[in-house]
């Protein structure tokens, strides 16, 4: 006999749901990006002039912060799990968990802001 | 309790003993590549910033990632992001809804399958930046028959 009684979710499994997710998503958000940029396009091709281009067109610009926004987040949950691995301590895994989150926080905000804003290649002065 | 071996000689010594052979590997080879990327996309996201809060530095960080060095580890940086994705469709398509294919056998043959996947979808990239590598950074073709772009 099975009794199911409802359950509010953990934090835990919320993000153990959450990683899986955005992990399948990222698979073509990634890929796309990875592929487009670093071997269609390649290194040699890429300077402000052509990051400028890019960031002028909306439809990039909402690209890339979901990149942003999906990959970091995926990223610095998966750093957390793996310094939970060698971390046992409540207090010390609280104070890892607040600098993960501090660190994405501040770098998410950086990225987010300089998508919104663009290039800027007016700037340099040649 | 023994308290007398510190938490991370404890993970560090399972890490490298367990001998869960291709489960095993996956479990590392997962790790590798995420942690990698992770510090690639950090940087990533910081240089690439510099379009806008310091556009003259970008310059200087595009000239970097065209260097050999730096070339050779993008190629590797492909590799961990295929695999990564390949390896965790694996693991969030089991886990989500086949739990029963959790069973070791199954994922013995998995891992291996993965791991073809991933080396087939690298492999022509690989081919195509070490092309662009030689081909801009030392003068050599390494495929004549497209000739230079």
């Amino acid at each position: 006999m099975t009794t199911q009684a409802k359950v509010k979710p953990s934090f835990e499994a919320i993000a153990w749901r959450a990683m899986r997710y955005s992990g399948i998503l990222l698979i073509p958000l990634a890929w796309f990006h990875v592929y487009l940029q670093d071997v269609i396009v390649g290194v040699h091709a890429i300077d402000i002039d052509y990051v400028a281009l890019r960031l002028d067109m909306v439809a990039w610009v909402v690209y890339d912060m979901a990149l942003l926004a999906f990959a970091f987040a995926h990223g610095m949950y998966g750093l957390r799990q793996v310094s939970f691995e060698f971390i046992h301590g409540e207090r010390a895994r609280r104070n890892v968990s607040l600098l993960i989150l501090g660190l994405w926080l501040v770098v998410s905000l950086i990225g987010a802001v300089a998508l919104i804003g663009g290039a800027r290649p007016e700037l340099i002065s040649h | 309790m023994a308290s007398s071996v510190s938490p991370i000689k404890t993970t560090a010594a399972g890490y490298v003993g367990y001998q869960g052979r291709e489960g095993h590997y996956a479990f590392l080879l997962h790790r590798l590549t995420g942690l990698g990327t992770l510090l690639f996309l950090l940087i990533h996201i910081l240089d690439t910033s510099t379009v806008y809060f310091f556009p003259a530095l970008y310059e200087h960080a595009i000239a970097l990632y065209r260097s050999t060095p730096f070339m050779l580890g993008e190629i590797g940086l492909v590799f961990a992001v295929v695999y990564h994705g390949v390896n965790g469709l694996r693991i969030a398509v089991t886990d989500l809804w086949m739990p029963k294919r959790w069973a070791i056998q199954t994922q013995r043959k998995a891992v291996w399958t993965t791991l073809v996947i991933s080396v087939i979808l690298w492999a022509p990239a690989a081919l195509w930046m070490l092309y662009n590598m030689l081909l801009h950074n030392h003068g050599i073709n390494i495929l004549p028959f497209i000739g230079t772009h």
